[in-house]
């Protein structure tokens, strides 16, 4: 029996080293000095330094990141608390109601399955005319679409599990609908709602496509804003630099997912699941 | 008594209705305009009638079908391995998880990172002279291939994305055996069934309807791929790594021939919406 735990620890390590190792060798690269980088292309770094990250950190005229980040940061944000806020009433009227479920539901849901290309030529257009291209709030509204089929999914899964005795209790004592949904079904909805915001959180981070085509200069996010570092203009890649980079990049979504990486695979599932 | 009722049913439903109609009607409506008129983005304020000549462009370049080619190869191939090696991880690991939680977080990783990202980080990998993978083959092997370049790209594009996504398949094969009773199993062990036999004739026909949720899901996000092959190869070697995604793209920016990227679009709309249909269709079946 020990011996076979052995084996699966063994088969572990590698599935976890071979799929991990793109950010396990970025990671390393980040700590190694340009010439480094030229004589040592190993995992081992034999002059560890920091001068990379101290270079992106800075500001210059060829690199802000914080730009890049604060702009990440505002998109990601309308694009996970929004879906949060139009989803809610009605996914309370699905659930209690049992109104919508034949159209909006389903069409909501499979919104999910259809490639992001499709909205985003005819979105280019319609931002291009009411001048929300290159802003936060068009990038921002863009990923709240992206998110929108997963958070109804997870608030009518949640809503669906409130004791209807309790909000029948509440309405007995004279509560009216508003009332009853901002102070007893939205509170109780609490574990979800931080559920779905971090979800969608990472998921708006991460988001690539939009970004490459509806921002240009001043709403630029974080992903798009790392591959402009991988532009061969002149002297090639700076090799250090562009991991310091990736690293600063991937950071927020796996700090967030990593301390709540059980209910982020709990609602990956469960997405998986109902579709 | 019925009236504010629907006042409130409107009220409830009111604000997601009127955030579907800004972000996807009016495009839709737009769309509809564009993929049937013959414009630029010079003459993007009246385009002009020009019934299905954008469909019959986009039907006789070649460009487009080796892109759905590459598309349906690389969803198909990629659905497939990511579910064999996530089937097996899980079902091999479950034992280890049970008493360790955390392995599960080490090999979530990579689904936390985005995908453009991983894009970049593989240019990093599998770069010549700072890259660690050709480093240590040429270092063991004395030996290195040429990674992007045309024989090999498609190769790397499916190995990038199946080492990513494979942990998707592992999650919900893992919960998919861990929700199976364990005095199934218990029955089973009594009657001496091997490790085995256990496998093939109990476990895997009860996890098949997650086998099928699993290889739909990863297809439709392997056939619409644009972000990590996109930062890897751009369009690849002679334009051998062109996804459906990265067609419509480079048609629209690069090229400004918005008609023509308009009714690309439609008609993979159409195709994903055939295809979503059908699939609902079968999931169904095979629930009754």
């Amino acid at each position: 029996m020990k011996r076979r735990m052995g084996l699966r620890w063994l088969v572990f390590g590698v599935a976890a080293f071979v799929m991990n190792f793109p950010v396990l060798a970025t990671v390393v690269t980040a700590f190694k000095s340009p010439g480094e980088v030229t004589r040592n292309a190993s995992l081992w770094v034999h002059a560890p330094t920091l001068d990379n990250f101290a270079l992106v950190l800075t500001i210059s005229d060829r690199l802000n990141i914080y730009h890049y980040l604060y702009n990440s940061l505002a998109a990601a944000l309308i694009g996970a608390v929004l879906p949060m806020i139009v989803a809610f009433p009605i996914a309370w009227a699905m659930v209690r109601r049992g109104l919508f479920r034949q159209v909006l539901f389903p069409l909501v849901v499979n919104l999910r399955a259809l490639p992001l290309i499709i909205f985003a030529i005819p979105l280019y257009l319609m931002y291009a005319a009411v001048g929300l291209l290159d802003t936060r709030l068009g990038l921002g509204l863009l990923l709240a679409v992206v998110n929108l089929p997963l958070t109804l999914m997870l608030l009518v899964n949640a809503i669906a599990e409130i004791p209807a005795e309790l909000e029948e209790a509440a309405r007995m004592d004279g509560a009216r609908l508003g009332t009853l949904l901002i102070r007893l079904v939205l509170p109780l909805c609490r574990p979800a709602l931080i559920t779905t915001f971090v979800f969608g959180f990472i998921t708006a981070w991460n988001e690539f496509l939009f970004g490459l085509m509806l921002t240009t200069r001043d709403a630029v996010p974080m992903t798009v804003g790392a591959s402009f570092f991988f532009a061969t203009s002149g002297g090639g890649v700076q090799w250090g630099v562009a991991a310091a980079v990736m690293v600063v990049a991937a950071l927020p979504p796996l700090i967030l997912g990593l301390i709540m990486y059980r209910r982020i695979s709990g609602s990956m599932v469960a997405g998986a699941v109902k579709g | 008594m019925i009236k504010p009722r629907r006042l409130e049913n409107a009220i409830l439903a009111g604000p997601l209705v009127l955030f579907l109609l800004a972000v996807l009607g009016f495009p839709v409506i737009l769309s509809l305009i564009y993929g049937f008129s013959d414009t630029s983005f010079q003459t993007l304020s009246a385009p002009r009638f020009s019934g299905l000549e954008n469909f019959r462009d986009v039907t006789t370049d070649a460009d487009f079908w080796q892109a759905a080619g590459f598309s349906l190869r690389f969803g198909l191939l990629t659905a497939a391995l990511e579910c064999v090696f996530g089937l097996a991880l899980a079902v091999y690991l479950a034992p280890l998880i049970q008493r360790h939680g955390w392995i599960v977080a080490v090999l979530i990783v990579p689904m936390i990172v985005a995908p453009a990202m991983m894009g970049l980080m593989y240019r990093l990998v599998l770069h010549e002279f700072a890259g660690p993978l050709p480093y240590y083959l040429y270092h063991w092997l004395g030996w290195s291939p040429s990674f992007l370049g045309p024989r090999n790209v498609f190769a790397t594009v499916v190995a990038a994305e199946t080492l990513q996504w494979t942990p998707f398949a592992f999650l919900l094969f893992l919960t998919a055996y861990q929700s199976i009773p364990q005095d199934m199993r218990e029955a089973a062990s009594v009657d001496g069934t091997r490790p085995w036999r256990l496998f093939w004739k109990i476990e895997l026909p009860m996890m098949m309807p997650t086998v099928f949720v699993a290889m739909f899901i990863r297809f439709i996000d392997g056939f619409r791929v644009f972000d990590n092959v996109y930062t890897l190869v751009g369009a690849g070697p002679g334009g051998s790594t062109t996804s459906m995604s990265i067609y419509i793209y480079e048609t629209f920016l690069r090229k400004g021939e918005i008609g023509k990227a308009m009714a690309a679009a439609i008609l993979l709309f159409v195709s994903a919406f055939v295809l979503l249909s059908l699939a609902q269709r079968m999931l169904n079946r095979a629930d009754r």
